[in-house]
């Protein structure tokens, strides 16, 4: 490799840390952090007994799951304004973002609601519990453990998927790739060097994902 | 007291329960005994609401309910009425996230508000009462069948009820597990609990019922003391039962 290569690809390399530091990292916790909670709150609403509630979950999660993330995010970001909504791009991202972990999350902790046997909320209910109670004592931290796995699956998939809020103006770390690729006319070594470090965000949150599932199995469940 | 009027339950079409009477003193011991599908356990899970009745009154200790077409139970009088009562299930349901001892203390700090120490406390000594209070911080995928049981029972102790519900406690265990399960049932019968059992085991129950129901398609056909029941079944369909019991044995 010709030395002005090795000098772009060290020049670039702390920007791009930094997006993902100050940009890409932010935008991936808060999307997932709000997302989970509007993912659980979805799960309980569709298994509640509140009929109106199950209809309006289930439209969400139909809307959500049946057009583009990206068309989403440029309805949020570019078609909002329209109505006199303008959002700055963080904002958009995030909301962006955390609908569609709510989304898919809510069929997540839905399903691993629903694997928890009845005997354990019969067993609840026998010693006087409530079903809030059951939910929150008994049920949730057992299917908290199982839906550590398919959970990660969605939090990695979002690191990845935050690139996309580079088409909504939020200058994040693949947007910095861009960036500089529009300087130096190297797209291969850029988004080579992009794409080594969006691996190696995710390697690091399989780690987070190993350390949760043995953290939660002291017990094992049948 | 416990008692039952005229108690009718279906699920669909299928007419699981058929009219049943009960009475049961406190401090007796009620053993109901049937061939799968004569609607013993679904009467049980009457007993704390598992199972909603169709029709007919129920009542256990102060609490009574009159159930009839239209009528819905309103959710502070099922939970009166569950705080009269302990079950312990034939595959133990423990909660396989919290320790024994976590087990037998969630009713007391969930339900009861007890504070942590007390607890604690109560539940080490109901733990001790069923012969595991060195298991007390085990979890249950350590324990043995008849140990995980036997904290079933604890924790169903736990709340202090007026009648323990025991549907089938035995019949998930391997053959020389049912003895340790047994002996507690034995001990807390003596020392005056309420108890309604469902059980397979006739040897358990001629010597620790007080009385013994035996129930077929919904419906009590025999009643009396285990004598009674045994010695001299009243109807042929009871005596058969019996008969296809003792010759399994």
């Amino acid at each position: 490799m010709d030395e002005r290569k090795v000098q772009i690809l060290m020049d670039s390399l702390l920007p791009l840390l930094k997006a993902a530091v100050a940009f890409t990292v932010p935008l991936t916790l808060t999307s997932f952090a709000l997302g989970l909670v509007l993912a659980v709150i979805t799960a309980l609403v569709r298994l509640s007994h509140w009929r109106i509630g199950r209809l309006v979950a289930r439209f969400y999660v139909w809307i959500i799951r049946g057009t583009p993330l990206l068309l989403q995010l440029f309805i949020i970001f570019f078609g909002l304004p329209s109505i006199g909504i303008i959002l700055d791009p963080f904002i958009a991202s995030v909301i962006g973002f955390s609908l569609s972990v709510g989304a898919y999350g809510s069929e997540i902790v839905r399903a691993a609601i629903q694997s928890i046997s009845a005997g354990q909320w019969e067993a609840a209910y026998s010693i006087g519990m409530t079903r809030s109670q059951a939910l929150r004592r008994i049920i949730l931290p057992q299917a908290a453990r199982v839906s550590v796995p398919p959970l990660a699956n969605a939090f990695i998939s979002l690191v990845k998927d935050t690139s996309l809020a580079a088409s909504i103006t939020y200058v994040e770390m693949f947007r910095t790739a861009q960036e500089i690729v529009a300087i130096t006319f190297e797209p291969l070594l850029l988004y080579s060097e992009a794409g080594v470090l969006y691996l190696m965000l995710s390697t690091l949150l399989s780690g987070l994902q190993n350390f949760l599932e043995r953290r939660l199995s002291r017990y094992t469940t049948r | 007291m416990i008692e039952v009027q005229n108690l009718h339950k279906s699920f669909g079409a299928q007419k699981v329960l058929r009219g049943i009477d009960l009475r049961l003193d406190k401090g007796k011991v009620l053993v109901i005994i049937g061939p799968s599908g004569s609607g013993k356990t679904t009467l049980l899970r009457c007993f704390n609401l598992l199972e909603q009745p169709d029709i007919g009154t129920l009542r256990v200790g102060e609490i009574v309910l009159d159930f009839k077409e239209g009528f819905k139970p309103k959710q502070e009088q099922i939970l009166k009425l569950r705080k009269q009562s302990g079950m312990v299930f034939q595959a133990y349901h423990l909660f396989p996230h919290m320790t024994a001892a976590g087990n037998v203390m969630e009713g007391l700090i969930t339900v009861q508000k007890k504070n942590k120490a007390e607890a604690r406390r109560v539940s080490l000594e109901l733990l001790e009462r069923v012969g595991l209070g060195n298991k007390a911080d085990s979890y249950p995928h350590m324990l043995s069948g008849g140990q995980q049981q036997r904290v079933g029972i604890a924790r169903a102790m736990a709340v202090n009820p007026e009648v323990l519900l025991f549907d089938e406690p035995t019949s998930a265990l391997d053959p020389e597990l049912v003895g340790e399960v047994l002996r507690v049932m034995k001990s807390l019968a003596s020392s005056g609990m309420t108890m309604i059992v469902v059980t397979h085991e006739m040897k358990f129950a001629a010597e620790v019922a007080d009385r013994i129901i035996l129930m077929d398609s919904g419906r009590i056909i025999e009643e009396g003391s285990p004598q009674e029941v045994f010695q001299n079944p009243k109807s042929p369909r009871a005596a058969q039962f019996l008969n296809i019991l003792t010759e399994n044995k």
